[in-house]
């Protein structure tokens, strides 16, 4: 039976290893608190999960085992939790007797490292960003102003429509994107709006798994690769091609391209900005959401400079005559900001085609 | 977006069709308050039934909503419709064409049919006065050939200008 001299030396192991990670409550029984993170996550981008953990020996320890729970978590959902918990438990149960406080540490993170990835599915197919099983799930990104994650796939099919449509409206849409001085507010081309918050992002964001594909169909124009994704999708090359994309969510990875998603910020398809009741109050989302905030006030102004994803506006202007007193946007139920400053105007159609 | 009315006839991509059994399936579980799906083996038309939300001028009202899916849903927007007769709405017209921007130029792939629901419902439901729009006649005429409301150029316009 293990002294308490020993106990004592062995939280002094602990303290040792985790250094700020562990904060001791009580040295004797043993009691602390430890934040785990993934092993992946030296690069706090590649992390999508965290934990604190808390270790409670009683006086019998190590003869009984220390009493293991969940303090506080990120993007881990309900059942992950309990599985991380029911892991660490376990294996205390096997160590039974024997000073076990750093093993135990070991095996959550450990557990952890196997659990870091995002909750939800992916807004565009509705389908499961990384499935249960593992193993099946497709590639899958994130991109960086907004942390909304899709599958590759998804996105850069709803990349191509938007590129599809631009080329369709090209004599609208080239005009002032063109002669515009400074290319990074300006140029159409290098931003796009996310699917899910419309927070605009750099086309750079997701540049990466785009030049895959452009290399990959070199040979199949935009417009047919649309009307042929079913075909590619089961194609004998296909094989190879979800081997690339996995090497290259690996580079993804390493840029930064990973998330933490918390358990209440599941992607749900068809919701916008969050309702700020809705919104869980950690430091990290207000920011976002006040970056956010900051940045709709800052496409409400380039809007009306006629520099958006929408041509129509220029011509909505100068077609006044036509226009019909529209109605104010107030039903919509989760609209952005810069909507409260429109209106809605319908023109006849014009039969542009 | 002259695309999307010209493949709307088209039958459904794969993708759209697994979309939409994904969403079917998530709306048999979960579907949104105040709606019923009227179910029938014909994944690319739904036929959708509303009832106005009590303490609103439409309550206790019963309407249908028309969901038409384009071959490459959810890229494109759906054609949503009131079958009519449509709620008297200051932007709903009378043929059952619905004024809603995420409609139209602010849909997004990431929006489902169950989120348009619940907009139209919102909308309904903020409405303080039951009248037609001001040019319902002239629009309604206008479509009477059987256009889409996806055909009509709905936009915002910033009204400080
Ligand atoms: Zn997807
Ligand atoms: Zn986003």
């Amino acid at each position: 039976m293990a002294e308490e001299e020993e106990i004592v030396g062995e939280v002094e192991a602990l303290q040792a290893v985790y250094g700020d990670d562990c904060l001791l409550l009580q040295t004797y029984p043993p009691s602390f608190h430890l934040h785990i993170k993934p092993r992946t996550a030296d690069d706090s981008s590649q992390q999508f999960v965290e934990a604190i953990i808390g270790i409670q020996a009683g006086s019998k320890y190590p003869d009984e085992p220390p009493a293991i729970r969940i303090i506080d978590s990120k993007g881990l959902d309900e059942q992950r939790q309990k599985q991380l918990i029911s892991c660490i438990s376990e294996r205390a149960s096997e160590l039974s007797s024997c000073l076990m406080l750093v093993a135990l540490c070991e095996e959550a993170v450990e557990r952890l490292s196997s659990m870091n990835h995002p909750d939800g599915e992916c807004p565009l197919c509705l389908y499961p960003l990384v499935a249960e099983d593992s193993g099946s799930s497709e590639p899958f990104m994130k991109l960086m102003s907004c942390f909304h994650c899709f599958h590759c796939e998804c996105i850069i099919r709803w990349w191509n429509w938007l590129e599809l449509l631009k080329e369709s409206d090209a004599p609208t849409a080239s005009g002032s994107a063109s002669s515009s001085g400074s290319i990074r507010d300006q140029d159409e081309e290098s931003r796009r709006k996310c699917p899910v918050c419309r927070k605009s992002f750099l086309a750079k964001d997701i540049e990466h798994v785009l030049d895959f594909v452009k290399t990959q169909h070199a040979v199949t124009s935009s417009r047919s690769e649309v009307n042929n994704e079913d075909k590619i999708l089961s194609s004998v090359s296909e094989k190879l091609r979800r081997a690339k994309f996995d090497a290259i969510l690996k580079l993804q990875q390493e840029k930064g391209g990973l998330i933490e998603i918390k358990k209440h910020e599941v992607l749900r398809p068809g919701i916008y900005l969050p309702q700020p009741a809705a919104l869980p109050s950690t430091a990290s989302t207000e920011e976002a959401k006040e970056q956010q905030d900051k940045d709709l006030a800052a496409n409400s102004r380039t809007n009306s400079s006629g520099s958006t994803n929408k041509p129509n506006t220029s011509r909505a202007r100068n077609s006044s005559t036509k226009k019909h007193q529209g109605h104010n946007s107030r039903k919509q139920v989760a609209q952005s900001s810069r909507k409260q400053v429109t209106q809605w105007v319908k023109k006849e159609n014009s039969n542009a085609t | 977006m002259s695309a999307s009315s010209a493949s709307s006839r088209k039958t459904l991509s794969k993708i759209a069709c697994n979309r939409l059994q994904k969403e079917l399936a998530e709306w048999q579980v979960n579907p949104p308050a105040g709606f019923k799906h009227k179910v029938t083996d014909n994944l690319q038309r739904w036929v959708i039934e509303v009832i106005g939300a009590p303490g609103t001028l439409y309550a206790d009202e019963t309407y249908n909503l028309q969901v038409d899916f384009p071959e490459h849903y959810p890229m494109e927007a759906p054609q949503v419709i009131f079958v009519p007769p449509a709620p008297l709405h200051p932007h709903i017209y009378s043929n059952g064409h619905i004024c809603l921007d995420i409609l139209y130029d602010s849909w997004s792939p990431a929006m489902t049919v169950s989120s348009i629901c619940i907009s139209i419902l919102s909308m309904l439901s903020s409405s303080t006065v039951k009248q037609r729009p001001e040019d319902n006649d002239r629009y309604v005429k206008n479509c009477r050939n059987g256009r889409s409301p996806k055909e009509t150029r709905w936009w915002f316009h910033d009204d400080k200008v």
